[in-house]
């Protein structure tokens, strides 16, 4: 199978996979502590289930940015 | 990559969260000076309100009153000890239980002295505090057991604790529990400094935690023993080896010196020192040994501050929960006896 395109988008399409799947380990590896400890919180009290969720998902926003970068390498550049 | 080293690490994170939201539902000074005002049975009320409710649920059937109040309290703090131990994993679990193995040897010392004060099974088990790595199932076969001697035998199997032959030789010369005793207190501490690996972070920390309480409880001995006139070789015999920065010579210097203001000049450089100058000064053992305990409250809350992922946050808690076991038995114990309030406040370590 011959692959079509030049260098060029190739490796905007490599840095793009790269963008988003380094934030995404980032965020995996964040999300480890921030989880295990508000499971621990929301065992001794349920109550706060709301905002240790808030917490839980807040290293997520590191692979919103990868996504970013990630769309305007391949839409934009 | 992500420290998993051989599934060894601890849960910090997860045990962290729960003991920390565990420490902000604990007593504070305004509890204990609510408590202050009370009777026992309002002290009763109030604790039951304030987390100790089960417990007391389930042995109010049972007793009453002051006992009703410290058998509650004991069981309470033997559960949730004991639910913190469990939901530890790897190394940080391997600390805890070496941590709470002083709770077996509080468990064998009660066994011992009722067995030999010839209390029945049920007597000796209701004054145990199952916090530490025993079973319950382990201690009622301890007290099944008949002669002091069996007791010591299975406990050794169990917990890899021998007994020195120089104090068992003393128990049975004269049938005195108390070379014994002296003899676990010290092992306790030796055990517990031994069984750290320095080789991570987080246990190097938790060594320097014990080191450091070995030297507040061998300076606490010096004091009580200079008050009663005791100085020199029998001093040393009842110190911990292995402390943090009360080395073997301070010790022994220490122990020999006549008073401790012929060594004030050494004791000043101790940490601690700013705590107890008042005490020592005029001469008042009871507040220097509460300055002390201050002491050691307060250095457990700044170690667990500056390495909040280490096994310090979840001993600072069980200190913090003991001591509030101990403060509400004091209130209880000193309303209970008659003592003034000012009196009873002066004992506790807020």
């Amino acid at each position: 199978m011959a692959i079509e395109g030049d260098v060029g988008s190739g490796l905007i399409a490599i840095g793009a996979g790269l963008a988003v799947g380094l934030t995404g380990l980032g965020a995996g590896m964040a999300e480890k502590d921030v989880g295990a400890a508000a499971v621990g919180a929301i065992t001794e009290d349920p109550s706060i289930f709301g905002k240790a969720m808030i917490f839980m998902v807040l290293p997520e926003t590191i692979v919103i940015f990868g996504l970013v970068i990630a769309i305007m390498g391949i839409f934009v550049m | 990559m992500f420290g998993r080293r051989n599934g060894k690490k601890g849960n910090y994170a997860y045990t962290v969260a729960r003991v920390k939201a565990k420490k902000s539902l604990l007593m504070s000074e305004e509890d204990y000076s609510k408590m202050l005002m009370m009777t026992v049975p309002e002290i009763s009320r109030y604790i039951s309100e304030t987390g100790y409710s089960k417990e007391m649920t389930d042995l109010a059937g049972r007793l009453s009153g002051l006992d009703l109040l410290e058998h509650a309290t004991y069981l309470n703090m033997a559960k949730v000890f004991g639910s913190i131990l469990s939901s530890s994993t790897g190394e940080l679990h391997d600390m805890v239980s070496a941590y709470l193995g002083k709770w077996d040897i509080w468990n064998l010392k009660v066994i011992l002295r009722g067995k030999s004060y010839g209390l029945d099974a049920e007597g000796i088990r209701e004054d145990l505090v199952p916090a530490g790595s025993l079973s319950a199932e382990s201690l009622d076969k301890l007290i099944s057991l008949d002669t002091e001697e069996d007791i010591i035998a299975n406990f050794g199997k169990m917990t890899h604790v021998s007994i020195s032959t120089e104090a068992m030789s003393a128990y049975k010369a004269d049938g005195n529990l108390g070379m014994i005793e002296d003899f676990l207190d010290k092992v306790q501490y030796e055990r517990l400094i031994q069984s750290i690996d320095p080789s991570s972070r987080p246990s190097r920390l938790f060594l320097d935690y014990v080191k450091e309480e070995v030297d507040i409880k061998n300076f606490e001995t010096i004091l009580k023993l200079k008050a009663e006139g005791i100085h020199g070789e029998q001093v040393m015999k009842y110190l911990i080896a292995g402390g943090r920065r009360i080395d073997d010579r301070l010790l022994t210097l220490l122990a020999n010196a006549e008073s401790i203001e012929s060594v004030m000049s050494e004791v000043s450089q101790f940490e601690f020192y700013e705590e107890i100058k008042d005490a020592l000064e005029s001469n008042n053992l009871r507040d220097a040994v509460a300055g002390l305990k201050k002491y050691k409250i307060q250095k457990a809350k700044k170690f667990s501050h500056l390495y909040p992922l280490s096994v310090v946050p979840v001993i600072d808690y069980m200190i913090h929960k003991e001591n509030e076991v101990r403060n509400i038995r004091i209130i209880a114990r000193g309303t209970e006896s008659g003592l003034g309030r000012e009196t009873i406040k002066e004992l506790l370590v807020i």
